[in-house]
C-alpha cells in the first residue's frame, strides 16, 4: 500500500566512509509514527550509554515527519536529534525551511549519521544515495558562504543544511542551519555535526514523490485542515506580524524578560522591537514561508539606512528580539537585526548566545567579571557594540567568547563569585525568553523538558487565555474555561500533559507546533484524518495522542539513562525560583514548594514515581516501552 | 468573461505549498517536477517568483502544436491537453513566451495548467499570502 512514510533509512558512517540503505522496523513506525518519534527510538538504540556527546559514538539523526512532503498544511518540519552537548541528555531540535521536503523527495525518511570523519566532509544525497565528499573549500566559511559555494557546485536549487564557524569550533550552542536562515538551534546540535567534521548535507532537487494511501480522503482532510487554519486568530496574526508580534504587549503585561530577567519590562519603546512595526519602519523585506506552510510566519528583514544599513537576514523571531533587545538592554531594533544576522551566519542559537552575553553583562554590573576577562570591551547592558563583538567572539571562540561558548552554566562555574545565581539555565541549557514566574504552565513545562528549559517541547500558549481558540481548548481539556489564567497552579499538569502529547505528535508527523499548540485549530481529529489518509493506518485520536506520550516518555528514559536526576534536574534557573523582578506585578518566584506541587500533578498524571520522578515499570509496560525498563525503574541505577 | 490567474511575486513567501497542491491535484502524488506552477527561490535575498500559465491572449502553445492536441476550454479559457493526441514534440514548451510550460519527461507530456476546471488548487494553498489568486478581486 502507498504511504507518505515508507520508513526508508539512509545510514552513513563517517568513520568508515560507508553509506547504506536500511528499512525501519514496522513496529517502530506503528509505535513512534515517524519524525521525532522514530528519531528518539533510533537514538535510544544507537547511542551507547554514557557516550561522549562530541565523540565518535554519538549519532546525528535527521528526521522529517510522516506528513512532510505532502500538501498537508504546515507539514514541512524536520527534527534533528543527538545526545546533547549542553546537557549530556536527550536533545531534539526542530527546523523548518525546505530540508524536510527535500529529504522526503530524495527518498529519505530518516538520515542516521554515525562516526566522525578524519577531515572536513560534506554529504551529498543524490536520488536517495549518499556520497561523502571533501569540504576543505567550505570549512571555515559562514552559513551564507557555504550555501552559495555548494549551490554553485550542486545547483542553485540544491537544499543546503550546514554548520557555520561556531559548529566547527564546537560551541556548545551551535546551530545547524538550513535554507540559509532556518535554524535547528537549541542544545548544541551544530556542535555534534561539527564534532563529526560534517560541514554540510546537500540535497540536489530530486525527481521523487511523496504518495498517500487514500488520495480522495487525503484531499478532503487537507481542505478541512486548511480551512481551520485560515480562520484561526493566531495563525492570522503569525502571518501578518510573525512570532515577534507581541513584544510590546508582553511589555505592557510586565512579562518581557529584560536585562537577564532582572526586570520584566523594558525602558524605551517596545513597539519598535515588535514585529507589528517592522513594515512601517521599512525593515520588512518579505514574509517568508517554510516549505509546505500556509501561514508563513518567517520574515526576511533588511536595514535600509543608518549605521546598520545593508544588514539583512532571515528573522528575527520573538526569542531573538528578547535575547538581544530587552534582554541586553537594547531598545533599538537595528542592533538586534545585526546580532540576528551574525548568529545566522556563524550558526549560533540566538537564545543561548543572548543569554550568555546577558550573564556577562550582569557579571560586569555586579563587578565580578575580572578586567582581564573583558577583552577591553565595555560589557554593559545597552552597549550594542560590545554585544555584537561578543557574538562574533563566541562564534570564533576568541577571548572571552571562548569561555562564553561553553554555555552559561560552565562559564559561571569558571568565574564563580556567585555568578551562578544569575546564570539563567537549568540542566546546562539557557532558558528561553518566557517569564516563567508569571506563567506556571510554562514553568512546569520548562522544568520537565528533557532537553532543558524552553518552550519548544511544550508550548502551552492557551493558559494565557489570549484567544477564543485557546480558552476553548482549556475548557475542553480541564472542563473549566476559567483556568485559562497563567498564574493559577490548578490543572497545570493536565494542561502541560496535553500540550506535550500534542507537540510530540506534531513533531512526529512534521507538523509545525504553532499550528497545533499555539493556533490550536489543527485538532487531534483533523490530524488523525490526515495521518490515516496518508498512511492507511487508522489510530483513534486517543491512540495518536498516546503515541505522543510514548515518545516523550522514551525521551525521559533516555535522559535518565544518561544521568538525569529528577530531584536535582527537574527545576528552573535559580533566579526564577528565588527572586522576583521588581516590576513583575503578577507572580512570585516559582519556589521549591510551588514547583514540587506542580511536579506532583505532572508525575501523577504520567504515572511516574512521585518521589523519584521516574516512570514505573508498569507505566513503561503500558506504553510498550518495557525495553527501557532497566534504566528507569526506581532504585535501579542510583 | 472567464477569470484568469493573477500573480503578485512580491507577496510570494517561497513556501511551495502551491507546487505540492498542484502536483497532488493533477498527478495524484506530491512531486515538485510534476507541478504546473513553479516557484523559483533566491533564498539568500528572499526573492521568490511564481511561474505559471497566465492564459495569455497569444496562445502561442496552441498555435505551435502540430497535432492539435492543445485546445481552449470554453468554460474557463484555459488551455487543455488531449494527451492521447500529444506526440511529445515539445513545440509548445519552446513556443511559450513566458517560459511557463515544461515537460513531464517520463510521460513525455507537457504540464499544462487547466485551472483545475475553474477552482485552482494552487490558489487554495495560498490564501494567506495571496501571491496567486483567481478572478478579478485583487487581494486585500
Amino acid at each position: 500500500m502507498k504511504t507518505s512514510y515508507p520508513g526508508r533509512v539512509l545510514a552513513v558512517d563517517l568513520s568508515t566512509r560507508s553509506v547504506s540503505k536500511e528499512a525501519l522496523p514496522p513496529s517502530w513506525i506503528a509505535d513512534f509514527l515517524g519524525g521525532r518519534g522514530v528519531g528518539a527510538r533510533t537514538l535510544w538504540e544507537n547511542v551507547p550509554p554514557h557516550a561522549d556527546p562530541l565523540g565518535e559514538d554519538n549519532v546525528l539523526i535527521l528526521a522529517p515527519g510522516v506528513l512532510t512532503g505532502t500538501s498537508a498544511p504546515c507539514s514541512g518540519r524536520t527534527t534533528l536529534l543527538a545526545k546533547g552537548p549542553a546537557t549530556g541528555h536527550y536533545l531534539k531540535s526542530s527546523v523548518g525551511g525546505h530540508l524536510g521536503i527535500s529529504l522526503k523527495l530524495a527518498g529519505v525518511d530518516l538520515l542516521v549519521i554515525r562516526g566522525c570523519a578524519d577531515r572536513p566532509v560534506s554529504l551529498v544525497l543524490d536520488g536517495g544515495d549518499g556520497r561523502i565528499v571533501p569540504a576543505d573549500t567550505e570549512w571555515g566559511m559562514t552559513v551564507r558562504e557555504t550555501t552559495a559555494s555548494l549551490r554553485s557546485r550542486y545547483g542553485e536549487d540544491a537544499e543546503v543544511t550546514c554548520i557555520g564557524p561556531a559548529g566547527e569550533r564546537l560551541v556548545r550552542f551551535a546551530a545547524v542551519m538550513t535554507s540559509v536562515y532556518n535554524a535547528a538551534a537549541r542544545g548544541g546540535i551544530g556542535a555534534v555535526m561539527g564534532s563529526k567534521r560534517l560541514k554540510a548535507i546537500v540535497v540536489p532537487p530530486a525527481r521523487g514523490s511523496v504518495d498517500v494511501a487514500d488520495a480522495p480522503a487525503f484531499r478532503a482532510a487537507v481542505q478541512k485542515a486548511r480551512d481551520a487554519l485560515y480562520n484561526d486568530t493566531v495563525a492570522k496574526d503569525l502571518h501578518r506580524f510573525g512570532t515577534a508580534r507581541d513584544v510590546d504587549l508582553l511589555n505592557e503585561l510586565h512579562l518581557l524578560p529584560t536585562r537577564n530577567f532582572q526586570h520584566s519590562t523594558m525602558e524605551g519603546d517596545a513597539y519598535a522591537l515588535s514585529g507589528r512595526s517592522w513594515a512601517e519602519l521599512g525593515l520588512l523585506k518579505r514574509i517568508v514561508g517554510c516549505g509546505g506552510c500556509i501561514y508563513c510566519c518567517h520574515r526576511f528583514t533588511r536595514v535600509p539606512s543608518g549605521p546598520f544599513a545593508g544588514v539583512s537576514s532571515g528573522g528575527p523571531e520573538y526569542e531573538t528580539v528578547a535575547a538581544f533587545g530587552s534582554g541586553c538592554g537594547i531598545t533599538k531594533i537595528e542592533p538586534v537585526l545585526a546580532a540576528n544576522s551574525l548568529c545566522n551566519d556563524l550558526g549560533l542559537d540566538t537564545i543561548s548566545t543572548g543569554s550568555v552575553i546577558q550573564w556577562a553583562m550582569e557579571s560586569v554590573q555586579r563587578g565580578v567579571l575580572p578586567d582581564e576577562r573583558r577583552d577591553g570591551l565595555d560589557i554593559s547592558f545597552g552597549n550594542e557594540q560590545a554585544m555584537l563583538e561578543l557574538v562574533r567572539r563566541i562564534g570564533y571562540r576568541e577571548g572571552l567568547g571562548d569561555l562564553l561558548a561553553e554555555g552559561v552554566a560552565r562559564a559561571a562555574d569558571v568565574i564563580g563569585a556567585g555568578s551562578q545565581a544569575w546564570a539563567m539555565q537549568a540542566r546546562g541549557l539557557e532558558q528561553s525568553n518566557v517569564e516563567t514566574r508569571g506563567s506556571l504552565g510554562y514553568a512546569l513545562a520548562f522544568a520537565v523538558n528533557p532537553r532543558g528549559p524552553d518552550h519548544l517541547h511544550t508550548e502551552c500558549l492557551a493558559e494565557f487565555g489570549g484567544t477564543k481558540e485557546g480558552i476553548d481548548l482549556i475548557e475542553r481539556i480541564t472542563g473549566d474555561r476559567r483556568l485559562a489564567v497563567p498564574s493559577k497552579e490548578e490543572a497545570r499538569g493536565v494542561i502541560v500533559r496535553w500540550h506535550e502529547d500534542m507537540y510530540a505528535v506534531s513533531d512526529a508527523l512534521g507538523l509545525c507546533a504553532f499550528a497545533t499548540t499555539a493556533a490550536y485549530s489543527l485538532t487531534e481529529s483533523l490530524i488523525s484524518h490526515l495521518y490515516a489518509a496518508a498512511t492507511g493506518r487508522s489510530p483513534t485520536d486517543l491512540e495518536l495522542m498516546r503515541a505522543g506520550r510514548r515518545i516523550e516518555t522514551l525521551e525521559r528514559c533516555f535522559s535518565l539513562r544518561e544521568g538525569l536526576l529528577p530531584e536535582r534536574d527537574d527545576r528552573l534557573p535559580d533566579r526564577i525560583m528565588s527572586e522576583i523582578a521588581p516590576d513583575l506585578d503578577r507572580g512570585e518566584p516559582v519556589s521549591d514548594r510551588k514547583l514540587k506541587r506542580l511536579l506532583d500533578q505532572y508525575y501523577h498524571l504520567h504515572a511516574w514515581d512521585l518521589h523519584t520522578g521516574r516512570p514505573l515499570a508498569s507505566t513503561l509496560s503500558a506504553l510498550d516501552l518495557s525495553f527501557a525498563e532497566g534504566v528507569c525503574t526506581p532504585g535501579d541505577d542510583r | 468573461m472567464p477569470d484568469t490567474l493573477h500573480i503578485d511575486a512580491e507577496r510570494c513567501t517561497g513556501c511551495t505549498s502551491c507546487m505540492l497542491a498542484c502536483s497532488f491535484a493533477k498527478a495524484g502524488t506530491h512531486a515538485m517536477h510534476l507541478s504546473r506552477i513553479r516557484i523559483s527561490r533566491d533564498e539568500e535575498i528572499a526573492e521568490f517568483q511564481p511561474k505559471v500559465c497566465r492564459q495569455c491572449r497569444a496562445r502561442a502553445c496552441i498555435a505551435a502544436c502540430p497535432v492539435n492536441a492543445l485546445t481552449l476550454s470554453r468554460e474557463t479559457e484555459a488551455v487543455l491537453l488531449e494527451a492521447e493526441l500529444c506526440i511529445g514534440c515539445e513545440a509548445c514548451v519552446a513556443a511559450c513566451p513566458y517560459d511557463a510550460l515544461r515537460m513531464d519527461t517520463e510521460r513525455r507530456l507537457p504540464l499544462v495548467c487547466d485551472l483545475c476546471g475553474g477552482s485552482p488548487s494552487c490558489v487554495e494553498a495560498c490564501r494567506f499570502p495571496r501571491a496567486i489568486w483567481y478572478g478579478e478581486d485583487p487581494p486585500s
